[in-house]
């Protein structure tokens, strides 16, 4: 046989073999990492809304439409950081996210629910329903942090 | 007397003590007692947790390591509720810890820091709970575990843990810090949830403000120095207001309560002031787990 051609061949076993564990498996603290970067985020462009909402500063309507369309999409991205490897990490996460699973998905859900519809009223010319909205998305936050979240002391 | 005329006669008797004194000084202030019971949030102990809840009729759960204690209704009915108390029934009530018939109240209800309010606030606050609309519903009885029903234990506990008494200024600080003090020792009673507890569930005096368990079990914070010197006076005080934090998270179900029902009605100074105190806290490190 070829020894070089074996060679090569050898090689790229050996990288695709590393390149498939590599993407197959984040390793679960990392995952943990990047669940709380997505949250972060998330906070960031809350934050402004929720003061807006409650009449604390003032409103600005380009601002809303802007930072909901951000939510929008991190809101699709802490999930999969959600997976049971990383229960036995230190996070905020209590193990009910996986013994009632069913449950945190659906907080989960109505979340995303309660951002998109954030995202179509704010497109509109009605303040009063977008405050409404930004009050829904902030209640849809404490609904999954209130069961499914512990702040270590 | 025959019965009716009894009936009559407390009948009438009642509704003279419940039918509102107008702005008489004679007794407290009632637009001053609706402040001081908001900051003191009475409302959120003696009211159920769900929409349409009657104020001030109880039924709210306090779940704790010895049992479920149920929050008492404190209307000014003369059946189930206080009507029939005198104001120094109140005052003996929330300074003492004691109920008119001498019972001792068991501590979930914070007379340990509700002692250190004032006479003159009391009158105000028993003012303005006299204007209360009464209501017949009756209080749901405690749900304790064996040991704890015992009502005379809590003599023994007292005995151990509570100092009775209203709060002295402290003649070394200034006017702002004093009133930050009280709002927080005696009408907020944060040290309720903030100060950790030891295993008969007394305050830790030496850990003020700490961190502990809320009465929903969940981590309630440290909020010393040592923590809350990561925030500036402007983010406590919006924190204080909306339930959001600096970092765009909002505050858990149980502060959030605090926040809607007390804190956010605080006028600008007693904020100021309430945050100034803070300030000067010892810092205290965290709980260990």
């Amino acid at each position: 046989m070829n020894k070089r051609l074996f060679t090569v061949v050898l090689s790229l076993v050996v990288c695709i073999a590393f390149a498939v564990t590599a993407f197959s498996q984040m390793k679960p603290d990392v995952m943990v990492k990047q669940r709380q970067a997505a949250m972060t985020l998330q906070g960031k462009y809350f934050g402004p809304l929720a003061g807006m909402a409650q009449g604390k500063v003032p409103y600005d309507a380009k601002i809303v439409a802007r930072n909901a369309g951000y939510l929008n999409v991190l809101n699709k991205m802490p999930w999969d950081g959600f997976d049971p490897s990383t229960a036995s990490e230190k996070s905020a996460a209590l193990p009910a996210v996986y013994s009632d699973n069913a449950k945190f998905k659906k907080v989960a859900d109505d979340m995303q629910a309660a951002v998109a519809k954030l995202v179509s009223v704010s497109k509109g010319k009605d303040d009063a329903a977008t405050k409404a909205a930004i009050g829904a998305v902030g209640k849809s936050c404490g609904a999954c942090h209130d069961n499914f979240r512990q702040k270590p002391m | 007397m025959t019965d009716i005329k009894k009936v009559l006669f407390v009948g009438i008797i009642c509704f003279l003590l419940w039918f509102p004194q107008g702005s008489a000084e004679a007794g407290g202030n009632i637009k001053r007692g609706e402040y001081l019971a908001k900051v003191a949030n009475c409302i959120g102990c003696h009211t159920e947790n769900r929409e349409g809840a009657v104020p001030f009729v109880g039924g709210r759960a306090l779940k704790t390591p010895f049992g479920t204690f149920y929050g008492p209704n404190i209307t000014p009915d003369c059946d189930v509720g206080i009507g029939r108390w005198a104001e120094a029934d109140f005052i003996r009530a929330m300074r003492y810890g004691v109920r008119p018939d001498g019972a001792a109240y068991f501590p979930a209800f914070p007379y340990p820091s509700y002692t250190k309010i004032t006479d003159n606030d009391l009158r105000d606050i028993w003012a303005y709970l006299r204007t209360v609309k009464p209501d017949k519903r009756p209080s749901q009885a405690h749900d304790l575990g064996f040991f704890f029903q015992w009502r005379f234990l809590i003599w023994f506990w007292k005995w151990l843990f509570f100092t009775p008494g209203p709060f002295e200024n402290d003649p070394r600080q200034a006017p702002l810090i004093n009133r930050g003090a009280y709002l927080a020792q005696a009408v907020g009673h944060c040290g309720e949830c903030h100060t950790p507890r030891n295993f008969l569930g007394a305050t830790k005096s030496n850990r003020y403000l700490a961190g502990g368990k809320g009465p929903d079990g969940k981590n309630v914070p440290n909020i010393t120095p040592i923590r809350l010197q990561k925030w500036s006076d402007q983010e406590v005080k919006y924190y204080l207001t909306t339930g959001v934090m600096p970092d765009g998270d909002v505050a858990n179900k149980m502060m959030n309560e605090v926040i809607q029902n007390a804190t956010s009605v605080l006028k600008p100074d007693d904020m100021s002031a309430l945050i100034s105190y803070l300030r000067l806290l010892p810092r205290l490190a965290d709980e260990s787990k």
